[in-house]
């Protein structure tokens, strides 16, 4: 259950943080693991696997805003136990700077040692609570100024779509004090929502899922009890039924297939009224994880027409509607889509008019590519691309197996697919004149969005 | 604090540690904490600051806990290099260990705990005794480690000063931390101990269980594992069990899950209510597909798992295979598990579903997930016989987008559609010969070959097509050579035409004297003699029906994949190997004695990996069985390269012979195009096996393996065939090969030597040279009497007696040496003493009954060994020794 070393690499193999925590690897760890990264090609994958052994020690490691965090091993340990803790690692060190990247890290080492020495002792997991590794470290952070950072969290998707967001916000160090030296009371719930969604080629929804985190990150003081209400009307499990029959929408509620909370939740009465109580720790936390499957309606609508126009030519047809309210923004948008191999060119034609969209075919990677800026799609839009494709050989068969899917990423912020709420969110305390800022916030962002031609 | 860290890495531009020594004799104590951080600046990018030991060590007594932890942290890194000077430290830490604010306490112990300083260890015990029993929770969580950490440097130690009691009452504190950290420490030391000092019995179950609720997340996971290890005592215990940890199923933490799903599968195997069982299924399938919604590198670790348990447990996810299918921006490490898995779930019922899936995976970019999708299509048809003929519908409309590597992909396949549903579905066969010029890669190639001759009478131009492929038949790779042999005989059968037989003639004179590959030059020749002496018999032996192949998704071997359901979120469950094939975690106390009088000296502990070059070579070899080394007269550089005389490189996978020790790598997969060899002569029940194990890292299946031994001093040969199943790539098998001796005697003289050839169907014959071990071939009957022991060696003449000296080897007792060599069948005569040396007398016998007669003489506890032997063929005495060799070191 205990890991020999952890350490950060940069992107270009540089050691950032390194600690041996029992003596048993060779030296020399940092390098062959950072070889092995870079040049895996044992099954001709290209991206190595989180998990591999090379000369008896096993590596473990995830990718953090372009870092590796890195730990090995060489007894037969959970590895789940490990790439979580790694995660951890990262969100701790993130709660304590503010901001993760190299330029906190090296600023901060002594800092980032202090902590890595009290959540793991002799290669074991101690505890990666920020509230409770408040009261064993003594080091303060030095913040990075915010301009260059690199958000490591889907909550920094705040910062780009609306005004009234203090996006920032999120990226302060818990432990730190802003300027004035008072800390702003606040505290922001994000129900992120990513969403996959597979369309047949008869347009018709294939598989569709919802991963979906109510995030929380408080700045309270004194640690007052939380309560959050979500819909009444929510539901937990698909009562055995397979995904196969979907129930109809029809009124049954929000049936979650499953969901799990944060330790700090309590769920005394979830049962009853659909109510979370806690005492949020410091620093940043899911409260709970859902998966959903059932069916919703699918934010955006993509049509895909390829067409044969004579022996060496031909064209493609792609349309977006936006299937959400008008008040509703969708942030930028990235539509791709693979063209035969043997395309030697493309040209394209926007709808008249069209403003903030651009196109590019990656001649590399034969990859036709739409963006559309944010703003630029508001609910019930539709947006259509016309690209003509010139061939370097005459193609054989079905033109239409040998390009797409055409897959979509886009961010919606205040909006959210599964109808999951928060009703209201309860701070317990005593006085009356207290009334931090809350800050309750939805946001949905693709994550495998894909409809085949 | 004053500006930014990442000042303390800025060189300076002369003498950068004088003038850190000087900062560090501040009288300011700003400046000297300064100081400390550029030294541990420097010291983390591998700078060599050892020099300023006494100047840092002189910064420990302070109020101030944030200097004094890097003091700390200093010390952790240099105390080994300058132990003389360590002991300046002791002082402080144990000052501090008695220090009215507990994080200073805590901090002292954990950290004199990870300086491996005998002076610093010896101090260690009066404050980690103090502090098991602190008043602070946080002090004794961080004792509870310290045990662990002494044990691991010191384990007398621990069982002398009583730790393990003292750790064994924190399992009742009323702090969950320490209780989990006692777990943690209790489940290390087990691990590396034989006595027994950490059992489940059903009270900690109970108090375990209590403290699981309160535990931290991690914490939780310790409890888990270590009760994974109990065993319920019957159905309703288990059932109690499992009620209490499906809770855990609802957590957060992905490590939390997998090991709560480990648990009530363990127990499920002593539960006989189908009731529960089916509940029990339902209840674990969602926060399984929950996993899935997490980083991909927990997906990963997920899908592995479930791989496992769904071969054990289909019904779990039996509904759920929708949640398998590929998202567009899976890692190709995800997708490739996720087709695995599916092929496992696909049935009748959603074989349409699937199918339009791997249709669509098989026109994507990436060339090894397509590659993977066309053969999961393959496997498919041969899994579900009633979708077979969809799958092949699906094959060739994949063939008819002429991709080259998807229409080859789906020759391979279809050809094991065909071995799997013979005479069904030779009406396409037309199809797939019109991609016959396209083809360029030697499987597909053979497999296509090889459906030419399995129906050549229906392909109206068999012979033509045939004999496209023979024009390059010296340049073609083995595999499609043979292929192309067979199938010409086979046509030559069918169709005894002149065509056919002219292209006979070329083949066979082809395959017997224009080639080097023994394979095919004895193919060719049974051929060859059996066409000619009798066409009919040949028709039977080449036209044979042959055996129908069976789906193999489910390819794991039923015991190995119960051990891996065990494992079930750990390594093994991620590599589906066991644990003992890649665990090279050094352990010394595998070989220890149950002996109580045994005393754990200074070898428990681990070896240093920074340890002196000489002990280091010594000490891997010594703890985890001897490892490769290059075969005896014959030096072999690679062996030599793979040797691991090099204490920090040991083999990957270090399988093991039933005894525990890893089987030596005779062919690495470097040299066997990604098949790797481990073998060993082993002895069990008085029946001499060659234990092997083989590891196919190639890119595609291997079977038909066959083994061949060249005549040998002993004369040793396989009784009969190998059987090792057909391996898919990334699986490996393991097997005991019955030997005989005295088979095919070699002339010339007794050499150790034992060369082998293995072959199979799709690479070269592979030869590597193995060392025979002597002591798999002494006898169970070779115990001698008193008087027949004297009377034997008195008249054998003294040029038969033969010394050697091992100044290496140390004898820690002389019962553990006896108990050695009497598992390898030599046998204690007598012992007496001389001075204070211990001489002992052992027989053994050699094949052919001949005797051998042992003396063995050291000093106990000392180094070095004499060895003399006796036996009316002396010959053998240096095969005896590096038998030695290998046992004392094992």
């Amino acid at each position: 259950m205990m890991i020999s070393q952890f350490f950060v690499l940069s992107q270009r193999g540089d050691n950032i943080v390194f600690r041996d925590y029992r003596a048993e690897v060779p030296k020399g760890s940092t390098e062959t693991f950072f070889r092995k990264v870079k040049f895996w090609k044992e099954d001709g994958n290209a991206e190595a696997p989180p998990i591999f052994n090379v000369d008896g020690v096993n590596y473990f490691h995830v990718k953090v805003v372009g870092l590796y965090f890195v730990a090995t091993t060489r007894v037969n340990v959970s590895p789940s136990l490990v790439l979580e803790l790694l995660q951890r690692i990262a969100r701790v060190i993130k709660d304590y700077l503010g901001v993760l990247n190299e330029d906190s890290f090296r600023k901060n080492f002594v800092l980032v040692y202090e902590l890595l020495d009290e959540v793991i002792d002799f290669g074991y997991v101690q505890t990666t609570s920020t509230e409770v590794l408040k009261s064993y470290i003594f080091n303060e952070p030095i913040v990075v100024a915010p301009a260059r950072l690199q958000p490591i969290d889907p909550a920094a998707i705040f910062t780009q779509g609306n005004k009234r967001m203090p996006g920032t916000a999120v990226t302060k160090s818990v432990v730190a004090n802003d300027p004035g030296g008072r800390r702003r009371e606040e505290i922001f719930v994000d129900i992120i929502e990513k969403i996959s969604v597979t369309f047949s080629s008869s347009g018709y929804i294939l598989t569709s899922e919802i991963d979906g985190t109510i995030q929380m990150k408080s700045y309270l003081s004194g640690n007052p009890e939380i309560r959050l209400a979500l819909n009444e009307d929510l539901n937990i499990g698909r009562g055995g039924r397979s995904v196969y029959d979907y129930r109809s929408s029809s009124g049954s509620g929000v049936i979650l297939d499953d969901c799990n909370f944060h330790e700090s939740v309590r769920l005394d009465s979830f049962d009853s009224d659909r109510t979370l109580s806690l005492v949020p720790p410091d620093g940043e936390f899911p409260v709970m994880n859902y998966r959903m499957t059932q069916e919703f309606k699918p934010p955006f609508h993509v049509n895909t027409l390829i067409e044969e126009a004579g022996r060496l030519k031909a064209e493609v047809i792609i349309k977006i509607r936006a299937e959400f309210p008008s008040d509703i923004i969708a942030n930028t948008i990235t539509v791709q889509m693979p063209l035969p191999n043997y395309t030697s060119r493309a040209s394209f034609e926007l709808e008249p008019g069209a403003a903030g969209q651009r196109t590019d075919f990656k001649e590399s990677s034969k990859m036709l590519e739409w963006n559309l800026k944010k703003a630029s799609i508001v609910g019930g839009g539709e947006h259509t691309l016309r690209a003509k494709l010139t061939f370097s050989q005459e193609f054989h068969g079905n033109i239409t197996k040998e390009a797409g899917p055409v897959s979509m990423t886009f961010t919606i912020p205040m909006y959210n697919v599964s109808k999951l709420q928060v009703k209201y969110l309860q701070i317990a305390k005593k006085s009356s004149s207290y009334n931090p800022y809350r800050w309750v916030r939805y946001v949905t962002q693709a994550n495998s969005y894909v409809a085949r031609i | 604090m004053s500006g930014h860290d990442s000042k303390y890495f800025s060189t300076t531009k002369k003498g950068e540690i004088p003038e850190l020594k000087e900062e560090l004799n501040s009288q300011y104590k700003d400046k000297r904490k300064d100081a400390v951080k550029k030294v541990i600046a420097a010291m983390t990018v591998g700078k060599d600051v050892s020099s300023l030991f006494t100047d840092v060590v002189n910064c420990m007594q302070t109020e101030n806990l944030e200097l004094k932890k890097l003091v700390y942290l200093y010390l952790i890194n240099y105390a080994k290099s300058q132990p003389d000077l360590a002991i300046l430290a002791v002082n402080t830490f144990v000052k501090d260990s008695q220090d009215p604010n507990p994080l200073i306490r805590a901090l002292a112990v954990r950290t004199m705990g990870c300086i491996r300083v005998d002076k610093i260890t010896e101090y260690l015990c009066d404050p980690l005794q103090k502090c098991l029993k602190d008043d602070d929770p946080y002090v004794r969580k961080t004792a509870a480690i310290c045990v662990a950490k002494l044990f691991d440097i010191n384990a007398e130690l621990v069982e002398d000063r009583g730790f393990l009691e003292a750790l064994k009452d924190l399992i009742s504190d009323n702090n969950p931390m320490v209780v989990a950290n006692a777990v943690a420490a209790l489940a290390e030391i087990q691990e590396n101990s034989t006595s027994p000092i950490f059992e489940i019995n059903s009270t900690t179950l109970t108090k375990l269980l209590t403290a699981l609720n309160e535990c931290t997340e991690w914490g939780q996971v310790f409890i888990l594992d270590a009760l994974s290890r109990y065993k319920a005592a019957d159905p309703r215990e288990a059932e109690n069990i499992v009620e209490r940890v499906t809770p855990r199923l609802q957590h957060a933490n992905c490590a939390v899950v997998l090991s709560a799903v480990k648990m009530i599968l363990q127990q499920m195997e002593l539960i006989t209510s189908t009731d529960v069982i089916r509940n029990l299924c339902k209840k674990m399938a969602p926060p399984l597909v929950t996993l899935l919604s997490a980083e991909p590198e927990i997906q990963y670790v997920a899908l592995r798992n479930i791989n496992l348990i769904v071969q054990k447990r289909p019904t779990i996810l039996a509904h759920e295979i929708k949640v398998f299918f590929c998202k567009y921006n899976d890692p190709i490490y995800v997708k490739m598990e996720k087709l695995e898995i599916m092929i496992k779930l696909a049935s009748d019922r959603n074989i349409d579903q699937v199918l339009l899936e791997f249709k669509e995976y098989a026109t994507e970019v990436d060339v090894d997930f397509v590659r993977k999708a066309v053969r999961a299509i393959g496997r498919c048809a041969i899994k579900l016989e009633r979708a077979a003929e969809r799958c092949i519908s699906v094959l060739l409309e994949l063939i008819k987008i002429k991709v080259n590597y998807v229409v080859q992909e789906a020759i391979i396949v279809i050809k094991d559609i065909f071995r799997r549903y013979p005479n069904t579905y030779e009406s396409i066969i037309a199809t797939l010969c019109e991609s016959l010029d396209t083809l360029d890669e030697p499987e597909a190639k053979a497999s296509m070959i090889w459906i030419i001759g399995e129906y050549a009478e229906r392909i109206d131009n068999a012979d033509e097509l045939l004999e496209s492929f023979l024009e390059n038949f010296p340049e073609e790779p083995a595999q499609v050579q043979l292929q192309l042999l067979t199938a010409t005989v086979k046509l030559f059968l069918k169709k005894p035409t002149e065509g056919p037989q002219q292209m006979i003639q070329v083949v066979l004179n082809n395959a017997t004297v224009e080639t080097d590959n023994p394979d095919l030059r004895d193919r060719a020749y049974i051929y060859w003699r059996l066409l000619s002496t009798d066409p009919e018999a040949a028709k039977d032996v080449v036209l044979a029906e042959k055996p129908v192949i069976t789906d193999d998704s489910n390819q794991l071997d039923p015991s190995l994949l119960d051990e891996l359901l065990a494992n079930i979120s750990t390594l093994s469950s991620v590599y589906h190997k066991p644990p003992e094939a890649f665990v090279t975690r050094l352990k010394t106390t595998v070989q220890k004695t149950e002996d109580e009088d045994y005393v754990e000296g200074s070898e428990t502990g681990y070896p240093e990996t920074s340890g002196n070059p000489v002990d280091g070579a010594a000490s891997p070899a010594a703890t985890t069985g001897y490892a490769p080394k290059p075969a005896a007269p014959v030096p072999d550089l690679l062996g030599d390269l793979m040797g691991s005389d090099n204490a920090a490189i040991v083999p990957v996978d270090e399988p093991t012979t039933p005894s525990g020790r890893p089987l030596p790598v005779v062919l690495p997969a470097s040299k066997g195009q990604g098949l790797q060899i481990s073998a060993q002569l082993t002895r069990q029940d008085g029946q001499v096996f060659y234990t092997m194990l083989l590891e196919n890292n190639s890119q595609s299946l291997l079977d038909g393996f066959m083994i061949q031994f060249n005549k040998n001093s002993f004369g040793l040969a396989a009784v009969g065939p190998l059987q090792v199943p057909p391996l898919q790539p990334g699986a490996s098998a393991r097997t005991m090969l019955p030997m005989v001796l005295s088979q095919n005697m070699s002339a010339g003289p007794t050499s150790s030597v034992l060369q082998v050839a293995v072959k199979n169907n799709q690479q070269p014959v592979w030869y590597f040279e193995d060392k025979i071990v002597l002591h798999a071939l002494f006898s169970e009957d070779g115990r001698m009497e008193r008087g027949t022991f004297l009377e034997t060696w008195r008249s054998l003449p003294d040029s038969n007696e033969v010394q050697k000296e091992f100044p290496g080897i140390i004898i820690t007792s002389v019962e553990s040496t006896l108990d050695l060599l009497a598992a390898s069948n030599m046998f204690f005569i007598a012992k007496r003493k001389n001075g204070n040396q211990d001489v002992l007398y052992l027989s053994a016998k050699v094949p052919r009954g001949i005797p051998f007669l042992i003396e063995l003489t050291a000093m106990v506890g000392q180094p070095g060994l004499k060895c003399a032997v006796k036996t009316p063929t002396p010959e053998i005495a240096p095969l005896f020794f590096e038998a030695v060799e290998i046992l004392f070191k094992a």
